[in-house]
């Protein structure tokens, strides 16, 4: 009976990797600490992070708190911005990305000048929050506005509802996205009548017939 | 620091198991034999995550099942690792690990030798039921230019991003997004670079981190382990090689904890290519590189040597005990010449290295784990011995241990230091001498605020850089009478609590400094550090010896003086006044090319000998892979040799040699080939460690007298008594130079070297660590490059009389005013070439163009 | 005007915007008149007392003894913290948002004071950062509270003192988990951490930690004001008190009711709430928020809404959060959604809740998309049981317990919609696998 064995057989399909013969190259620098003369950190936004770590007993307490002045400033977590606040945190850039990616409204990509999260989760989805979803999609379509369906964003009385810019609207009809964007876009007030703020304790809202 | 630990018995699927309490349970029952699976536990990655689940089991009175890995073992506990309960959920985590993992084994590098398919064989349910489509990810990607990441392998485990916070303590790697979309990377895609970060690849529990060295280059059942010692540098790491067809193809680590706690560093890991570089010297050679037979080179070197009797020097550099035992052998007893050396500068006279051998001032690698303080001095662990700051980092990190830092320039240990004292280079005699003073006495000078952190401290480990130097070195022994309250008073102890004990640790200048020194390889001492009736010139002395003709032959072993030692250009007119050079070498270097005879020496995967650690421990190292070529080992050459030259070794093998050597060495007698074993034994734990001698000088009080820095001769120091030398100007005038005030608009600054880690043949003759190969960079403070205007980046000429190199500037905001920093041994620009044995001051040019 | 059946304590002037302001909360409601009591003439142990003996539970979700919780921090001169968790992410709960909102004031002088029951010096507010509205009042309301003297330094002179910071999370319902909370507010991921240590002994920042929820907190001050006994006239004996329950999904009028627990969740569901629809009728309810075991509608509605009913039933009261689903809505895509949820909220430190919720998702998909077979619920039942009790915190088991209620109770309409879905699609996915590389998992 002939063994059936390749034990040390040599692939030419897979060959020895150029690391052996050549070496590789990085791809790029790696990255550390950087150093607060390298980032070119905006002024206020270095004082900002400071304040924020001040208050806290632990300085990288303030990470969050600090990526949010980041895509306050360059509209999402830039891995500049994320070099600068780490250079002022005094923390590796991989560390704030760590974070940043962890979390839903911090954004490592770029997104549009405004945000629109609909909420799709079980109480929305019931009363129409996927249709509503597809219509912000579609009104959105070609301009700087972000939409992404989300999940629970704990205001299910006014369910179907969005944030938009982080404030909450609802409960929402499809009809009202494309007015919505438009009014967004033409900085004027968003939706006042559907404004989470105008509505009334559920008790005291009359029973609809 | 020494509670005792309570022994507990907990009761593990019936069987009784003796633990220590707190043990967690995983590691208990382990000593029951009871094996329970896990994926992330790892205790040197620091506190237990409880992440992958694996380890589940039941115990007693606790309804929820509970994981091994995080739950300490409490007395009369009763643990099941095999009920139905525990199956099913070991039964649920590999069915889980596996909903995402791929089955691409016949292709992974890890099938095999894969922590994921044993544990699915021995504790998964035997079927699948997932017919579910599994993750993508791109793949392979390059995590960095010696690390492949497969991340759809990944089971998220924890282990790599854990090595690099907890660990490495870098913080580049990193898990980004959440839940199953997480995946293991770094910033902005950036490479991860780390001098460590290659131990990832061992931790890695599947085919996700993969060296690209290693890829499809073996299956685990065509390959061979085989243990030995790393002696690319004075850590001594354990490694365990991987053969394949004679040829090393990896190398991992082998945990010793007494040595290196299981890591291994990048330059250990990966400079394994080297070994079949282009320019490996692997016959004897003659003058202008003609290939010659061994017996026609021995017969030649004999010839050349022996005309040449009494008026032959030795420096031996990389070697082994008993390469360096013979070597001694050969200068001293067939050549009758006193001068052989083991250092690439003057270092401390005899008596100093008996006080630092003593065994009771000796600091252990492992003493550093329960370190109340550790007191940097005069080195960087991570270019010197880079296992030691993975160390010093563990005492911090998981001890609470505190860390005073007293260097030229800045550390990679700086951020977790709690003292941080700077003094200028060739100051270090001094600045210690301060300390000494601060601490004896109270004294407030430059040195007060580290003579703070080392206050009330139970235990103290100095680890000391050789490259101190010779009066550094004997200042540093008195430092260390200063602390160690116990032993003989010399000061006022000053509030420094009375149980206060010290412990030395070296960082010496090559990997075996310590054997060599130990087999007799230095001027002033014989093997076992024996005195000697006539006493031989150094490093340096050999150097001027040779320039003025006073000695005419050299045997060079495993050194590099035209790139490793300072004043290049005094040592190449040394070297070309010698009339007969005998030189052994693993690569043809610029020395080698000098050499009238040329041996090849092997390397630490070949080679068969015994290594001595800094702390004392011996080792072995054991040929692992094929010699290239017609490289004979270098015992029997130099048996060989002095066999030639009529001096008679009895050496006819390694076993031998190394018996020649414990028969020379009365503190080695003990030491066996067995009990070195697999993880070494420090000589000072043996019967014969007591045969140390003394430092010569009959009583204790003498002893203290001489090492608290009165005149000692033999060492050369020229300073006062620590105590008396505070308040003296002298000492007030060059604490205020150690702080490196350059007067306004000084032309020049004072120049300091280190040594980087990855200077040389290392990234020079490796391919896959030649990305990391340094270029000379000039270090300057903020304060230095703005009076100068210069900015990173731009191209500067440094010159010391008519010697000059070129560099590029770099401005760091650790390094005081005045002084600069220039690498030692960087090919074409060599800071090496500056230096000529007195602290140095160069200049400065901008130049108008990069070269190209 | 509140409903008959309402009890407003917590919500008591809650429509009255002015409450928000400091004026108007000590005008409406006599507000920190409590904690200048509390600071200037009680002792530690006897605002401790107070909670302990007025039951009150946790209303995040546990439902755990607020007081005996409080009790649990060692003494002594260490740095001790108290964190609120305002973290509310489960779908169906919106309380605490409506309590922040409304009466900011309410849950500082709560915090105030359970601090000084736990001998705390400083105390964050972790609040989801989708509340960015609630936070921006929080934030005004404590500064208003530190210019008044309430926080800070000497507080109203008694030389106690108390730091109040508001810490915005970035969207992670784990968060909410009490020790992914620690490591978010310390500035890492929010993985849960491996207990024990249980954060009252080894929290933030290593120290012993007091977490409690919005809700629970904002019920401190009325119950050292008034006492243990004025607290237990609402509720009942194991869960005294009022709540406030979120009701949403098929009903007329979600939004939220405080009531006195023990109501008929009937009472909840169609005299508060307004009942379902008009011509629909309630087919199943989750009682406690999405984490909560399904009740169908028979079970469900002759319950009293209490702690102790809904653990007895199977199931929980959680957070107070009832989801109302009625009959156009369909089980198996319902289940889908919930799992699809944890899933993505999933942190995937623990391999059961990482691996398990996303097979869920998976075998859920197949079962609408029609290409699953009666063999893949017995899986995913299993696949449930496999999650339950391995991992490390609760958010694995918060899908498989209501997932496995819905399969077990709703077996009959998960089995529709796969032979629906099958007659569609013609085939059986076990029995024509694809061979091809992609989809065996198996990259090149």
């Amino acid at each position: 009976m002939t063994p059936v064995d390749g034990a040390g057989a040599s692939n030419p399909n897979l060959p020895v990797d150029r690391a052996v013969t050549v070496g590789r190259e990085p791809s790029s620098s790696p990255e550390q600490i950087p150093q607060l003369a390298e980032v070119d950190c905006p002024p206020e936004l270095q004082e900002r992070i400071e304040a924020l770590m001040a208050r806290y007993p632990e300085r990288k307490s303030a990470s969050i708190p600090a990526l949010w002045a980041v895509q306050e400033r360059y509209g999402w977590c830039t891995p500049e911005g994320i070099r600068q606040a780490a250079a002022v945190m005094r923390v590796t850039p991989a560390y704030l990305e760590s974070v940043a990616s962890f979390y839903d409204l911090l954004h490592t990509s770029r997104v549009g000048a405004h945000r629109i999260e609909v909420c799709t989760n079980i109480s929305c989805w019931m009363r129409g929050g996927d249709e509503l979803l597809d219509a912000f999609r579609a009104a959105a379509e070609g301009e700087d506005v972000f939409v992404t369906g989300f999940e629970c964003l704990g205001a299910c009385d006014i369910a179907p509802m969005a944030s938009i810019d982080q404030r909450y609207f609802g409960p929402l009809v499809p009809g009202e996205a494309q007015t919505a964007i438009d009014q967004l876009l033409s900085e004027d007030a968003v939706l006042p009548e559907k404004s989470l703020e105008r509505r009334p304790l559920a008790g005291d809202t009359e029973v609809p017939r | 620091m020494s509670h005792e630990k309570r022994e507990v018995t907990v009761t593990i699927d019936g069987r009784e198991v003796t633990a220590i309490e707190g043990e967690m349970l995983h590691d208990a029952a382990r000593k029951g034999d009871v094996e329970i699976p896990v994926f992330c536990y790892e205790p040197k990655l620091g506190a237990p995550v409880g992440a992958c689940r694996m380890c589940l089991v039941e115990i007693e009175g606790i309804p929820k099942l509970q994981t091994s890995c995080s739950t300490p073992v409490r007395d009369g506990m009763v643990v099941h690792t095999r009920t139905d309960q525990v199956k099913k959920a070991q039964n649920a985590v590999v069915e889980f690990l596996l909903v995402n993992h791929p089955l691409d084994c016949p292709v992974c590098d890890k099938g095999g030798e894969c922590p994921l398919q044993d544990i699915t064989q021995g504790w998964g349910p035997g079927k699948s039921r997932v017919i579910d489509e599994k993750r993508h990810f791109e793949k392979p990607i390059e995590l960095s230019p010696l690390v492949a990441i497969d991340r759809e392998r990944c089971i998220l485990c924890y282990r790599c991003v854990r090595f690099s916070q907890e660990v490495s303590e870098d913080a580049q790697l990193q898990l980004l997004e959440r839940g199953d979309r997480t995946y293991v990377g770094t910033f902005d895609d950036r490479p991860y670079v780390s001098p460590f970060h290659g131990n990832i690849t061992d931790l890695c529990p599947v085919g996700a981190l993969t060296n690209y060295t290693y890829r499809f280059r073996a299956r685990p059942w065509d390959i061979e382990q085989a243990g030995s010692v790393c002696t690319l540098c004075p850590s001594q790491c354990n490694v365990s090689f991987t053969v394949r067809d004679e040829k090393v193809k990896r190398v991992l680590a082998r945990e010793n904890p007494g040595v290196d706690d299981g890591w291994i560093c990048d330059r250990g890991r990966y400079g394994f290519e080297m070994f079949a570089a282009a320019e490996r010297v692997t016959e004897p050679r003659t003058k202008g590189g003609t290939k010659v037979s061994y017996e026609d080179a021995i017969a030649r070197a004999a010839a050349g040597l022996a005309a040449r009797d009494g008026k032959v020097a030795a420096i031996v550099g990389d070697a082994s005990n008993e390469e360096g035992f013979l070597v001694q052998g050969i200068v001293r007893g067939a050549l009758h010449s006193p001068h052989l050396d083991s250092r690439p500068a003057a270092g401390p006279g005899i008596d100093a290295i008996l006080d630092l051998a003593r065994p009771e001032l000796q600091a252990t690698v492992t003493d550093i784990d329960d370190a109340d303080v550790i007191l940097v001095l005069g080195t960087d662990p991570l270019q010197s011995s880079p296992i030691l700051d993975l160390r010093i980092r563990k005492a911090i990190r998981r001890s609470g241990a505190r860390l005073a830092v007293a260097t030229e320039r800045p550390t990679a240990l700086d951020g977790g230091a709690e003292a941080i004292a700077r003094y200028a280079p060739g100051q270090a005699s001094y600045f210690i001498g301060a300390l000494t003073a601060a601490v004896a006495s109270g004294a407030e000078n430059v040195a007060t605020p580290l003579a703070e952190s080392l206050r009330d401290a139970g235990k103290i480990v100095i680890v000391w850089g050789e490259r101190l130097g010779a009066s550094a070195t004997n200042e540093l022994l008195g430092l260390a009478r200063a602390l160690d309250v116990d032993g003989p008073k010399t000061g006022l102890s000053d509030g420094f609590s009375a149980h206060q004990q010290v412990g030395l640790l070296e960082v010496p200048e090559v990997a075996n400094a310590r054997g060599l020194r130990e087999a007799g390889v230095l001027p002033d001492a014989g093997p076992g550090l024996a005195a000697l009736a006539v006493n031989g010139y150094g490093t340096e002395a050999i150097r001027e010896a040779l320039i003025d003709r006073s000695l005419d032959g050299l045997i060079l072993v495993g050194v590099d003086p035209l790139r490793d030692f300072a004043d290049t250009s005094r040592w190449e007119e040394a070297i070309n006044a010698a009339s007969f050079v005998v030189c052994f070498s693993t690569f043809a270097t610029a020395t080698a090319a000098k050499a009238d005879v040329l041996f090849p020496l092997e390397t630490h995967a070949e080679k068969d000998g015994t290594v001595t650690h800094p702390d004392g421990r011996l080792q072995r190292v054991r040929p692992a892979a094929g010699r290239p070529g017609d490289i004979r080992p270098g015992w029997q050459t130099l048996a060989n040799l002095s066999l030639a030259l009529g001096h008679d070794t009895g050496v006819t093998s390694q076993p031998t040699a190394f018996a020649a050597l414990t028969a020379a060495v009365p503190f080695y007698a003990s030491i066996t080939e067995s009990n070195i074993g697999g993880r070494g034994i420090r000589w000072q734990e043996t019967e014969s460690g007591a045969s140390v001698p003394d430092a010569g000088i009959a009583s204790a009080d003498a002893r203290s007298r001489r090492v608290s820095g009165e005149s000692t001769p033999a060492s050369g120091t020229s300073t006062a008594a620590p105590g008396a030398a505070t308040d003296s100007p002298d000492t007030q005038r060059d604490s205020a130079s150690a702080e490196a005030v350059a007067a306004p608009g000084a032309p020049e600054l004072t120049l300091g070297t280190y040594r980087d880690l990855w200077a040389g043949p290392i990234t020079e003759l490796n391919p896959p660590l030649k990305f990391l190969k340094p270029s000379q960079r000039l270090e300057l403070s903020p304060e230095d490059a703005e009076r100068l205007e210069l900015a990173p980046g731009d191209p500067v000429r440094v010159s010391q009389g008519d010697k000059s190199i070129d560099a590029t500037v770099t401005v760091h905001e650790r390094i005081p005013a005045g002084v600069c920093f220039l690498a030692e041994g960087i090919a074409g620009a060599n800071a090496n070439a500056l230096l000529n044995g007195h602290q140095v001051n160069v200049q400065i040019e901008k130049r108008s163009e990069v070269p190209a | 005007m509140p409903h008959a059946l309402e009890t407003r304590v917590l919500l008591e002037h809650a429509e009255d915007p002015r409450l928000a302001t400091l004026q108007g909360y000590k005008e409406l409601v006599d507000g920190y008149s409590t904690l200048e009591k509390a600071y200037r003439s009680m002792e530690q142990d006897e605002v401790l007392k107070a909670l302990e003996d007025s039951g009150l539970r946790g209303r995040g979700g546990a439902g755990f003894a607020m007081g005996k919780k409080a009790s649990f921090l060692p003494r002594g001169d260490m740095e001790k913290y108290l964190c609120c968790n305002a973290d509310e992410s489960e779908p169906g709960a919106f309380k605490d948002r409506e309590l922040m909102q409304r009466n900011p004031h309410q849950l500082i002088e709560g915090i105030a004071i359970a601090a000084l029951a736990a001998g705390i010096g400083r105390a964050f507010i972790f609040i989801r950062g989708e509340y960015d509205r609630q936070a921006d009042i929080l934030d005004a309301a404590v500064l208003e509270a530190y210019e008044a003297g309430y926080l800070g330094e000497d507080i109203l002179g008694t030389h106690r003192n108390l730091e109040l910071v508001v810490h915005r999370g970035a969207g992670a319902y784990i968060c909410g988990e009490e020790t992914a909370l620690l490591d978010a507010l310390e500035g890492k991921r929010g993985n849960p951490r491996l207990k024990p240590p249980f954060p009252a002994v080894q929290g933030l920042y290593g120290g012993p930690t007091l977490i409690n929820n919005v809700e629970t907190l904002s019920n401190v001050p009325r119950i050292v004001a008034k006492g243990a006994d004025w607290f237990r006239q609402y509720g009942t004996e194991q869960s005294p008190g009022t709540k406030v329950v979120s009701i949403s999904g098929g009903v007329r009028r979600p939004g939220n009711y405080e009531i006195s627990l023990g109501l008929p969740t009937r009472d909840l569901i169609y005299e508060l709430a307004g009942g379902p629809l008009p011509g629909r009728s309630v087919k199943a309810i989750y009682p406690g928020g999405s984490s909560s075991p399904v009740l169908t509608a028979a079970e469900a509605m002759d319950l009293p809404y209490s702690f102790e009913a809904m653990a007895e039933a199977g199931s929980m009261l959680g957070s107070g959060s009832v989801i109302v689903a009625d009959d156009t809505v369909s089980i198996p895509h319902m289940a889908l959604r919930t799992a699809r949820f944890y899933h993505h909220e999933s942190c995937g430190k623990c391999t059961p809740c990482r691996e398990g919720t996303n097979w869920t998702v998976k075998m859920l998909e197949r079962v609408v998309r029609g290409e699953a077979t009666p063999m893949d619920l017995d899986i995913i039942s299993s696949v449930q049981e496999n999650i339950m009790g391995h991992c490390l915190c609760v958010l694995g088991d918060s899908m498989a317990m209501p997932v496995s209620a819905m399969v077990r109770k709703f077996r009959g309409e998960f089995e529709q919609v796969m032979a629906a879905g099958e007659a569609e699609h013609g085939i059986d996915p076990h029995l024509v696998v694809d061979l091809s590389p992609e989809a065996l998992g198996a990259a090149s």
